[in-house]
């Protein structure tokens, strides 16, 4: 199980992260070999596996702004299948819409992955079981999962690279928010938010970490997100083996200092790296794909000293 | 299996299928028994008053919630879970029109009167007066209920509480009770998107309007049938309206049938585009879906909400 493993190492006895940065221009590509290239640099454990896609599905957006691309998320599934995955379900649970049919079916996603109901899981209705949070970042002690997310053999976080009005930005980290029950916190999942945000991130991470993180940044979203910001496109998808070291990269692509992002900052400190020398860059890199991202005027102290 | 309209008893009979031996329903088919899911397979099958289901389906329903009811007098999510919470409305609701079960009723009522959103606490309010929120403008001093305890007043809580109260006859009613109903009232109207319609409960987020969904609005507007006078209801049925042939869920497209007819409202036939839906995806087996399938689909429910003289004759 994913929540089983040992998520908890000081940054010093963590060995380096791999993080690979790929440019793709559009969804219309290859993206399953052009992903199936790309994880061939990792050495995944997934064959014979139980593989869980959890990608971020906000809202029922038919202009694919807001939520992950399906085409993302059909080319992973068939990137991890060929790479020897036993099966490969995709689960979300919306923090806001109820109606996950809606979102799902507004945004197509049947049409990349043919019939969905055996295939995708929505995790605001899942079956919960009580799980004690290894750390105490928020004031929670304890909170439901989703037996699907319990019962994973690996969790791969799919989010889509936007800025976030509360977070500061909101990537592999923020989007396991997702797999948080929301037949038992209800919609949004408020009780995150009274615990403290960052310190949530923090808890559900260090609890249930994802095995892999992979961002769409074909389009993401800057300014007022994660809802109301405007289309950024950055024609990269952003992938690793730690999703602390995947956020921080996406960060830095985005413009900003992933050391001033308070719950990324403090990820560094047991759940990944975020420092350059500790993360093993592959594919393009960093500068040759850089794109600036607006904020909002709360988190100007997020832009990077270089002003890039 | 094919597209198109379903015999009309079809969903109905799923979701008697589907019953948990423990006499709940669960989210799925052969999960777990959930409050939620129950209470409204409950509420749907004791609306079917053309076909009604065979009486031990609702009793053992009945019996089930009734043993899920916390000392306090709430409903948890799931039955053991420590603190009760939204669902406490709408369980209380589904036994009030199965009848019988007067005290539970009465006990639910009183833990929802006196269960207060977070947002009224003194620390709060003191940190708010000293720190005012510059994301979200809205008066935070009309409450209504949240989804957790500890947590702040949203939109479809609010509203499933507002309709819970509207369903009971006043002299059920204490004089507190029709205090937070005013003040409930009063949160949704401040809740509603500018342009008529209500998200989850963020009218307005850094100045930028909300979008609102389908699904808060139906909710919203069922609460609020006492005030189809007002501009603020007009505009949000005109937006439901106008929004309702972009629906691509089932669940929003059962309650915005609901919302709708309760406004005395034109909606298309709704067996045809539901059959059409469940081809697709079988609602993903979501007994939520399925029970408001059955609502909708009910000619004797012209809107979840009865008023008063209604509920008294049942």
């Amino acid at each position: 199980m994913s929540y089983a493993q040992p998520s908890l190492m000081p940054s010093f006895t963590r060995p380096e992260s791999r993080v690979a940065i790929v440019r793709s221009a559009g969804y219309d590509r290859d993206l399953a070999a052009l992903l199936f290239d790309a994880l061939r640099e990792f050495d995944l454990p997934v064959t014979g596996k139980k593989v869980l896609l959890k990608p971020n599905f906000v809202e029922p957006d038919p202009e694919g702004i807001i939520n992950t691309h399906p085409a993302v998320v059909a080319a992973v599934r068939e990137a991890f299948l060929r790479r020897g995955a036993a099966s490969v379900r995709v689960a979300e649970g919306p923090g806001h819409e109820r109606d996950t049919e809606s979102i799902v079916e507004t945004i197509r996603l049947r049409e990349y992955l043919g019939p969905l109901q055996d295939l995708f899981v929505d995790l605001n209705l899942d079956e919960v079981h009580a799980v004690d949070l290894r750390t105490r970042a928020s004031r929670l002690k304890r909170l439901y999962f989703p037996r699907t997310v319990l019962e994973a053999d690996y969790i791969v976080s799919l989010p889509k690279l936007k800025t976030h009005h509360w977070a500061g930005v909101t990537l592999s980290l923020k989007n396991m928010f997702g797999i948080v029950p929301g037949c038992c916190y209800g919609w949004p999942k408020n009780v995150l938010h009274w615990a403290g945000i960052a310190g949530s991130i923090l808890d559900i991470n260090s609890t249930v970490r994802p095995d892999f993180a992979i961002v769409d940044g074909i389009i993401g979203m800057e300014g007022n997100g994660p809802i109301q910001g405007t289309p950024k496109a950055s024609g990269v998808l952003i992938l690793g083996n730690d999703a602390v070291a995947v956020d921080a990269t996406c960060a830095r692509v985005m413009g900003l200092a992933p050391e001033r992002i308070d719950y990324l900052a403090k990820a560094g400190v047991l759940l990944g790296h975020i420092k350059p020398e500790k993360i093993r860059q592959l594919g393009e890199s960093i500068a040759s794909v850089i794109t600036p991202f607006a904020v909002l005027p709360a988190f100007q102290k997020l832009i990077a000293a270089d002003g890039r | 299996m094919t597209s198109g309209p379903l015999h009309n008893s079809y969903f109905r009979d799923l979701l008697i299928t589907n019953q948990n031996t423990d006499g709940g329903w669960g989210y799925h088919p052969a999960s777990a028994s959930s409050i939620e899911a129950t209470a409204w397979a409950l509420t749907s099958l004791i609306s079917s008053r053309r076909e009604p289901p065979p009486p031990d389906v609702c009793a053992r329903a009945g019996d089930w919630l009734l043993l899920a009811q916390c000392a306090d007098g709430s409903w948890p999510a799931f039955p053991g879970h420590p603190q009760g919470c939204w669902a406490t409305s709408i369980v209380a609701r589904a036994l009030y029109l199965q009848g019988g079960a007067q005290k539970a009723v009465e006990s639910g009522l009183h833990w929802l009167i006196n269960a207060w959103p977070a947002e009224g606490n003194f620390w709060w309010r003191l940190r708010q007066s000293i720190f005012p929120s510059r994301v979200a403008l809205q008066d935070s001093s009309l409450r209504g209920w949240n989804w957790t305890p500890g947590t702040a007043s949203w939109v479809e809580p609010t509203a499933h509480a507002l309709i819970f109260l509207r369903s009971l006859p006043a002299p059920m009613l204490s004089r507190q009770a029709a205090k937070r109903r005013e003040l409930a009232e009063r949160m949704l109207f401040d809740r509603m998107c500018p342009g008529g319609g209500w998200n989850s409960g963020n009218p307005l987020i850094y100045g930028v309007a909300g979008v609102p969904r389908i699904g808060p609005t139906a909710w919203a507007l069922m609460a609020l049938r006492d005030f189809s006078e007002r501009a603020e209801v007009q505009m949000s049925v005109q937006w439901l309206e106008g929004a309702y042939g972009e629906i691509h869920g089932a669940a929003s497209l059962a309650l915005a049938n609901l919302s709708l007819a309760a406004y005395g409202r034109p909606v298309p036939p709704l067996a045809p585009a539901l059959g059409e839906m469940y081809s697709h995806n079988r609602f993903f087996a979501n007994a939520l879906t399925i029970a408001w399938a059955v609502l909708a689909l009910n000619e004797e429910m012209s809107g979840v909400a009865p008023t008063a003289e209604e509920a008294a004759t049942r």
